[in-house]
């Protein structure tokens, strides 16, 4: 049992053993054969010196530049072209695809569920994390808050839907409730609902699940960003007579929008992945079907590899624009430095 | 930090607005409560969770966890003995025995003769029975079943009752879950796989930042707006592709084209966008002139690399490991694909996701699994918090 | 026992996992076993060698075991070696294995619409056609168990692709003896009746059913073996056979009349343990608790004869539970006494000496037997020369004789149906059937998904 930890440490240990001796080896390679010394011709020691540079990051990045085209950039192409071919990827079928993904109601439905994810998600994450991050970060106990509050992000989607499943867990009316949501309910004198069913409460109730792991997350980035604020602005704003809730949205508000713009999108690409939850809560039944989700199924249980990337295909598109508005970013960035 | 601020500001507003202090003062308590109350609904999950899964199994089917301190009343069923069992005492025919026979600190309360309505008489009180005579039961479950003429059943009749029993606590779910459901089995699995993969692409991505962030060559710029879209292209497109990739590299060497092998590197990748934005934004932010004066000394990049960035870069590579391990740990996807649903091959999160669709109502089990599941991310997330925001923010803050 | 009927929605043991002796100790040469087949079959094949992958539903430990001790027979009587492999997304796994081109020597699918799919692609191997003769002589009811495993090939051309082995009775309805004893409640022998019992149960102040469509990522599935349940006693088995090939289009009144009569069960808050609601969100293995819950949550409950693997922990056949056949309409003597059924299929995927001489080891009445067997075996045959003393059980015994007195065997539908509609729309359209979408409506749902495949 014991003996696969082990062959996993064993696979760390030659995994490492062999990026060192690459790293390695190669410089040593690229040093010794294009060497340049005093003994040259400047000339050849020269080209040699610009060859050696040129080539040196390439060698430095060679591995990880393998890792990323062969998993990641070939893959978006593969797709895009599955997509453009019939389940097995035998047959051309040009765009019809994406026609009958659109004319699809399961694929209609996702597509809408998502737009709502993406709509609350981030948005209330972000909201709720900013009034944490203010509360806690004036209150001698604010430090222990926000390590509970931020905890579910160590816990995995799966173990965080079970937990939801338990608060929204169902009994017949002539039974004890086992769930907190319907022991409440029950116990004001209504009738238990099986809210995992009840359409469309039902996809707002998978949502409080991301919101309650990604709170912590927007908080953390949040209050770091309100500690940036200087102290003399707020301290101005204070003697001026404005009171704490002016301040807020007066002076940290507007100090603190690129932050509060980089949590927004940060959660927005989670949502648009999101899979465990909806796999593991509903599987997509009870109209909650999400596009990761039906990717999933599409692929894997009806193998219907066009469709499926059909849908992997759009997931993308759907993420172009927050990409390209990150890279514009960095590259802002790196034009400033 | 800003309490201080807050009371700094105090001696202003005493002199001559005093209602200001009053205004503070409800403004702290309001804060404090609201605080409290977020706090609360967060961790109230959790802690349902734990709270449920050391619970006895029949107790957590039956009442919510937060009564798991009062004792709980059921009716359960037994079966009284058969006519072979009886004596005569004085003219009498007695059968004798106890309800529960083994289980310990049941206390009765009502037994009855149909499971339609299991408390229809109550203790000491007589129940006329059908195979003839009455019943007498006490407390503590011992019966007394007499008939003025021989008993001639020949079955075990069932007699229903109510009884209450204390909160009990066990271990025993955790047991269960490790030994019988697989969750042991899986959380080597998990272990098996988040360890290469959480070590493998931090030497990978650290050379590929160094080279980005200090060396210089074209086609720098559009590299790091590479790895920048790389960080938010959905892993869902990767799958097949990926899969048919490993599909004909095992057909060709006549092996599996699921394992641990495809995993460790499949994770590795996945990884490795965020691994290399997260220490190129950190080693970007090293001193230059260190580097420099060490260039002038007439170091090598490589020298450079392994002697100063690589120590000086600790924060950061500690930062994306924790990452890393929790993100390959909490996974589902990724593993369920390529690693294979074998039962002994499956993690955790996909154990957990089985257990939810075979076993949904057994939440003596589900939490008890959910927890384990959640155990090492845990002791990783609070041992290592620190590292943890700081990845976060050298990740996130950058950006605006 | 009192311990585990305390609360029985919890006590649902791991029955599957927990006992740790599945294979009963059988010595060749001992008991009522056809030794002298696995005799005359060692003379002819014991010369076979060599290494042999097989890739099988069979991935709960229970289920596993049996099926290792027929293996292991069969690799003393040769000199084969068998890698056995299974998985709870066994399906997925084999669709992914064949695509790339890297399936096992052998794969059992419990789907002939998956196989179906596989033998278009020209992935299966022909069996011949002596294996469809073997079969029409020697299984009960022989055609339709060797029409189940022949499909068209990558030519058109229709062949015996696959072998049907291990076969399972849907139509079973499950009840607590001591409750109905209780009730005073009789087996109904007519639909009527049944519908007449549920009322009667009505009265007297319980709930009929329990009924629990939950099941991960094939959420719904028991809901088709309602549909296809009423189906063969509602139409002809010729119109059965339409249907499944959507000749007999989805949306027509003969569907949707078996959707609503369904319908009048199932949505009718007071028939369902927990009401209509909670239908949805149960899990299948979880629902039948309540027959043994006390006071019952549920006196009815059908489901196929592998269910008593999810009753609680010691329940005993017979005395905790027994089974009724689900019984025809008295109004439609026409019908017959229909069953429906499944039943696992194997196919050479990939050819070997091992897998030929494998398919000829099924063949004998000893292979069936030994599954039979086994202690919690949930094994059935038509297979005539298999001796029925072997069962483990008599209620095994009982449920071998529905199968073979079966006047109509039909297989479940909803497994032969292409995969997005009988492993997807099928499925989700009868949970959002449950859920409140009309019959005609759910119909119409499943039949669109049909027009788009």
């Amino acid at each position: 049992m014991f003996e696969q930890v082990l062959n996993a440490i064993l696979a760390v240990v030659v995994a490492l053993a062999a990026a060192g001796a690459y790293f390695w080896g190669s410089n040593w390679l690229l040093d010794k054969f294009l060497h340049s010394d005093n003994g040259m011709s400047p000339h050849v020691s020269v080209r040699r010196d610009r060859l050696r540079t040129g080539i040196r990051p390439w060698l430095f990045l060679l591995p990880a530049l393998l890792f990323l085209s062969i998993y990641l950039v070939y893959p978006v192409f593969e797709t895009v072209r599955l997509s453009l071919y019939n389940r097995n990827g035998s047959v051309f079928l040009g765009l019809s695809n994406y026609f009958w993904a659109f004319g699809d109601a399961h694929f209609r439905q996702s597509l809408l569920n998502n737009f709502f994810w993406l709509l609350i998600v981030p948005a209330m994450s972000t909201a709720i994390g900013l009034i944490i991050a203010v509360l806690a970060d004036r209150l001698w106990w604010g430090n222990i808050a926000k390590s509970l509050i931020f905890m579910p992000m160590a816990i995995s989607f799966v173990g965080a839907s079970v937990i939801w499943r338990f608060i929204y867990a169902y009994r017949g009316p002539d039974q004890p409730q086992i769930g907190v949501l319907n022991a409440i309910v029950t116990g004001m004198g209504l009738p238990p609902q099986n809210w995992i069913t009840m359409v469309p409460l039902n996809s707002f109730l998978l949502m409080v699940i991301l919101i309650w792991i990604q709170t912590g997350f927007a908080m953390v980035i949040l209050s770091a960003a309100l500690r940036g604020i200087p102290e003399e602005t707020l301290e101005a704003a204070r003697l001026d007579g404005a009171n704490e809730v002016q301040i807020f949205f007066t002076i940290m508000i507007p100090q603190i929008t690129g932050t509060l713009i980089v949590v927004w999108t940060t959660i927005t690409i989670v949502v648009l992945k999101v899979f465990d939850i909806v796999f593991a809560m509903t599987n997509g039944e009870f109209q909650t079907q999400v596009l990761a989700n039906l990717m999933y199924s599409w692929m894997f249980r009806s193998g219907d590899f066009g469709r499926g990337s059909t849908v992997a295909v759009i997931i993308l598109l759907a993420v172009l624009p927050i990409m390209i508005w990150n890279i514009r970013n960095a590259s802002r960035e790196q034009g400033a430095r | 930090m800003s309490t201080a601020t807050a009371s700094a500001a105090l001696p202003v507003a005493e002199d001559d607005r005093p209602s200001i202090w009053e205004r503070l003062r409800i403004g702290r308590i309001v804060a404090n409560l609201a605080l409290l109350l977020i706090v609360a609904i967060w961790t109230f999950p959790t802690v349902g969770l734990l709270v449920s899964s050391v619970r006895d199994a029949d107790q957590l089917a039956i009442s919510g966890w937060w009564t798991s301190l009062t004792s709980s009343t059921t009716p359960g069923a037994g079966r009284l003995a058969s006519s072979s069992d009886q004596i005569e005492e004085d003219g009498i025919y007695v059968i004798t025995g106890d309800i529960f026979e083994s289980a310990g600190n049941l206390t009765l309360s009502a037994v009855g003769t149909t499971s339609r309505d299991p408390g229809a008489f109550g203790v000491g009180e007589a129940v006329p029975m059908n195979q003839g005579g009455e019943l007498v039961v006490d407390e503590t479950g011992a019966y007394r079943w007499t008939s003025d003429t021989p008993f001639e059943h020949t079955n075990t009749p069932r007699i229903y009752y109510v009884a209450s029993e204390p909160p009990v606590f066990t271990l025993d779910n955790y047991y269960r879950v490790l030994t019988s459901a697989g969750v042991g089995q899986s959380f080597l699995n998990s272990l098996t796989v988040a360890i290469p993969a959480t070590v493998i692409p931090i030497l990978i991505a650290a050379f590929a930042a160094y080279a980005l962030a200090w060396m210089r060559f074209p086609g720098r710029g559009i590299l790091v707006a590479v790895i920048v879209g790389l960080l938010v292209v959905p892993l869902q497109t990767s799958l097949i592709p990926i899969l048919r990739l490993y599909n004909g590299i095992a057909v060709n060497f006549d092996g599996q084209a699921q394992g641990y092998l495809g995993v460790w590197l499949a994770h590795t990748a996945f990884g490795l966008p965020l691994a290399i934005f997260l220490l190129r934004n950190y080693m970007v932010g090293l001193p230059r002139e260190i580097m420099e004066s060490a260039r002038m000394d007439g170091a090598t990049h490589f020298q450079i690399f392994t002697t100063m960035v690589l120590p000086l870069s600790f924060p950061a590579l500690a930062s994306f490991a924790i990452f890393q391990f929790l993100w390959v740990w909490n996974d589902l996807l990724v593993a369920l694909i390529f690693l294979g649903s074998q039962n002994d091959q499956m993690v955790l999160t996909g154990r957990l996701v089985n257990l939810l669709g075979s076993r949904g109502n057994n939440w003596e089990l589900l939490t008890a699994g959910a927890f384990i599941s959640m155990i090492v991310p845990l002791i990783v997330f609070f041992s290592l918090q620190r590292y943890f925001v700081r990845g976060l923010l050298a990740g996130s803050v950058k950006g605006g | 026992m009192h311990k585990t009927l305390l609360a029985g929605v919890s006590a649902l043991a791991l029955s599957l996992t927990a006992t740790s002796a599945f294979a009963q100790d059988i010595v060749r040469g001992e008991g009522d076993f056809s030794w002298d087949s696995l005799d005359a079959f060692e003379a002819e094949y014991g010369d076979v060698s060599g290494e042999i992958t097989l890739w099988s539903p069979w991935n709960n430990p229970g289920d596993a075991a049996q099926f290792q001790a027929v293996v292991d027979f069969f690799e003393e009587a040769t000199g084969v070696t068998v890698q056995v492999g299974s998985s709870p997304t066994y399906e997925e796994q084999a669709r992914i294995d064949i695509a790339a081109g890297s399936p096992a020597n052998i794969t059992i699918l419990p789907q002939p619409g998956l196989l179906a799919d596989f033998a278009e692609q020209g992935a299966l191997t022909d069996l011949g056609a002596e294996a469809t003769d073997w079969l029409e002589n020697n299984y009960a009811a022989g055609e339709s168990w060797a029409a189940l495993g022949q499909f068209a090939g990558e030519d058109g051309e229709v062949r015996q692709y696959a072998f049907p082995f291990k076969l399972e009775v849907k139509s079973l309805v499950w009840y607590s003896p001591d409750n109905f004893d209780e009730m005073g409640y009789e087996i109904p022998e007519t639909m009527e009746a049944l519908l007449e019992l549920q009322e009667q149960i009505k009265a007297d102040g319980g709930t009929p059913w329990c009924i629990g469509l939950e099941s991960g990522g094939a959420t719904g599935w028991p809901a088709t073996d309602w549909i296809e349940d009423i189906m063969l006693r509602t139409q002809s088995p010729e119109a059965y056979d339409q249907w499944v090939t959507n000749e007999l289009p989805f949306n027509s009144p003969e569907v949707v009349n078996a959707i609503e009569i369904f319908g009048s069960i199932v949505k009718d808050d007071a028939n369902v343990a927990g009401g209509t609601a909670a239908v949805a969100t149960t899990a299948f293995g979880d629902s039948p608790a309540g027959l043994f819950t006390i006071p019952p949550q549920c006196y009815l409950h059908r489901q196929a004869s592998f269910i008593p693997s999810f009753f609680p922990e010691g329940s005993e056949a017979g005395v905790d539970y027994d089974f009724f056949y689900m019984p025809p309409y008295e109004s439609e003597p026409d019908l017959g006494r229909p069953v429906l059924g499944s039943g696992t299929l194997v196919s050479i995927t990939r050819d070997a000496e091992g897998a030929r001489a494998f398919l000829e080891y099924i063949k004998t009445p000893i292979a069936h037997e030994i599954w039979m067997a086994q202690e919690n075996s949930n094994f059935l045959t038509a297979y005539g020369e298999a001796n029925p003393d072997t069962y483990s059980s008599d209620q095994l015994r009982q449920q071998g004789e529905i199968l073979l007195e079966a006047t109509t065997f039909r297989f479940d539908g909803s497994d032969m149906m292409p995969g997005a509609i009988g492993a997807g729309a099928f499925w989700s359209g009868m949970v959002d059937f449950v859920n409140g979408l009309s019959a005609q409506d759910a119909a119409d749902q499943i039949q669109a998904a049909w027009d788009q495949l």
